[in-house]
């Protein structure tokens, strides 16, 4: 069982070292942060361009955390018993605190399909975006084409425990089409209200000429716009 | 940052566990798989879009290069990627009153879980080990996870009417069977709107292009 799909949705999760380096003032990690940030003032994101991604992001994992506060285990109920704890008592019952050696990016969508394709059809559609990030990033020196790409990520891909879908697992295209009809329809259905039987009829023909609701391709919600007319 | 992308909230949280608990954590996780009935209470949590759970060995963070540092692990930890509507307290305060039991099912071997209930030392917990995102995308950003169900079903539902049409018939009989179809999808129909504040990164390209506007105006009157 792949326990990274559900259904015809597919949970990707990349883990990518980060180099220490640094560039004028500002080290690697910050830097592919800069980038990202330049990503969310654009007015639609690059990764609209790569087909079947429903949802995904993108963060730096600096470090990872302990909360240090005692939690509800018996262990940590017991160590906050003890009535009259030493400084070194105290400090040995707090859990222990990793640190990372290197800084994290860390890439994950939910997209529809097999994720070879996605990840062919991502270098394809933003191969340049791709490279402004990820150049940062341990082994991604070794990256110059599709196929090389793809055997990268696949080594930063991390399996999921539990991929839950709340939502369908329908193509890109279908739920965009699906979601078109339904503001469109909605907006019918509002407008016509006080129309007769035979202007009811006439206008609903026009409008499934319109919406051409078979096609999937278009008219449709274009990807990442907040907008059905855009 | 962008946690925010439409009607969408990206959460991360990573915590530590044992490395000996973490296989009784991917035994539950596999169990909810086998028995999918476990996740009912999941289901009833229509706000979420996609959720994940990832548990990452202390030695299985992934090593690219000969020169990379080797992590020095005491833990494993579990990841938890959630793509939900509303906001953060909505949501974490959601799973407690829904699924509180579901909950600690899946985090009670973490370090330091306080449990669920109390609201309040949760809800420390979760931001604690929260991470923001710096890019968050979503494909449509004005729909959330009922509007994309909903629109699956008006979009079968007109094809099938549409198909089914009698194109001999009256156009008051046209009607009523137009009326009955606008009944049955009463509950699926909505427009979907912008919120007050789509995220603050379009928030931000906004006000980009209003000041952009603005001093054009301002160029072309000078």
């Amino acid at each position: 069982m792949n326990r990274n799909k559900s259904g015809n949705a597919y949970a990707l999760t990349m883990l990518c070292p980060i180099k220490p380096g640094v560039e004028g003032n500002r080290i690697y990690a910050d830097l592919i942060r800069d980038q990202l940030e330049s990503w969310n003032m654009a007015s639609v994101s690059p990764m609209s361009l790569v087909p079947n991604t429903y949802l995904c992001r993108f963060f730096v994992l600096d470090d990872i955390y302990t909360e240090s506060l005692p939690g509800a285990g018996i262990w940590d109920a017991l160590s906050d018993i003890r009535l009259i704890p030493s400084n070194e008592q105290r400090l040995a019952a707090l859990p222990h605190t990793d640190r990372l050696q290197s800084r994290y990016l860390v890439f994950t969508s939910n997209l529809h399909g097999d994720v070879d394709d996605y990840l062919h059809g991502m270098w394809q559609s933003i191969h340049v975006e791709i490279n402004t990030i990820w150049k940062y990033c341990y082994g991604f020196e070794n990256v110059n084409d599709e196929v090389s790409f793809v055997a990268y990520a696949k080594k930063c891909c991390l399996d999921t425990s539990l991929f839950f879908v709340g939502s369908n697992d329908d193509s890109l295209a279908a739920q965009l089409k699906a979601l078109y009809v339904k503001q469109e329809f909605s907006r019918f259905a509002q407008e016509t209200q006080d129309l007769s039987a035979s202007q009811l009829r006439l206008a609903y023909t026009a409008f499934m000429q319109h919406i051409k609701p078979r096609d999937v391709e278009q008219p449709t919600w274009m990807a990442g716009s907040t907008h059905v007319d855009l | 940052m962008s946690n925010i992308a439409g009607k969408a909230y990206a959460i991360n949280v990573i915590t530590p566990v044992r490395w000996w608990t973490a296989w009784v954590n991917k035994l539950i996780f596999w169990f909810a798989l086998k028995v999918p009935k476990t996740l009912n209470g999941l289901l009833t949590l229509s706000l979420i879009h996609y959720a994940r759970w990832v548990i990452i060995g202390k030695n299985e963070f992934p090593v690219l290069s000969a020169d990379q540092p080797k992590e020095d692990l005491r833990y494993s930890y579990m990841l938890f990627f959630s793509n939900f509507n509303g906001s953060w307290e909505q949501y974490v305060d959601s799973f407690t009153f829904a699924i509180p039991s579901g909950l600690d099912m899946f985090w009670k071997w973490n370090i330091r879980y306080p449990k669920s209930v109390p609201l309040t030392p949760f809800h420390d917990y979760i931001r604690y080990n929260q991470i923001q995102t710096d890019h968050y995308y979503n494909a449509y950003p004005m729909a959330s996870a009922n509007d994309v169900k909903s629109a699956k079903k008006l979009h079968l539902a007109l094809m099938d009417f549409d198909a089914r049409l009698d194109t001999h018939a009256t156009d008051d009989a046209f009607q009523k069977s137009f009326h009955k179809l606008l009944r049955d999808l009463q509950h699926d129909m909505s427009m979907m709107h912008h919120t007050p504040i789509v995220s603050m990164a379009a928030q931000s390209v906004q006000m980009r292009l209003v000041a952009d506007r603005m001093r054009r105006q301002n160029k072309v009157e000078a």
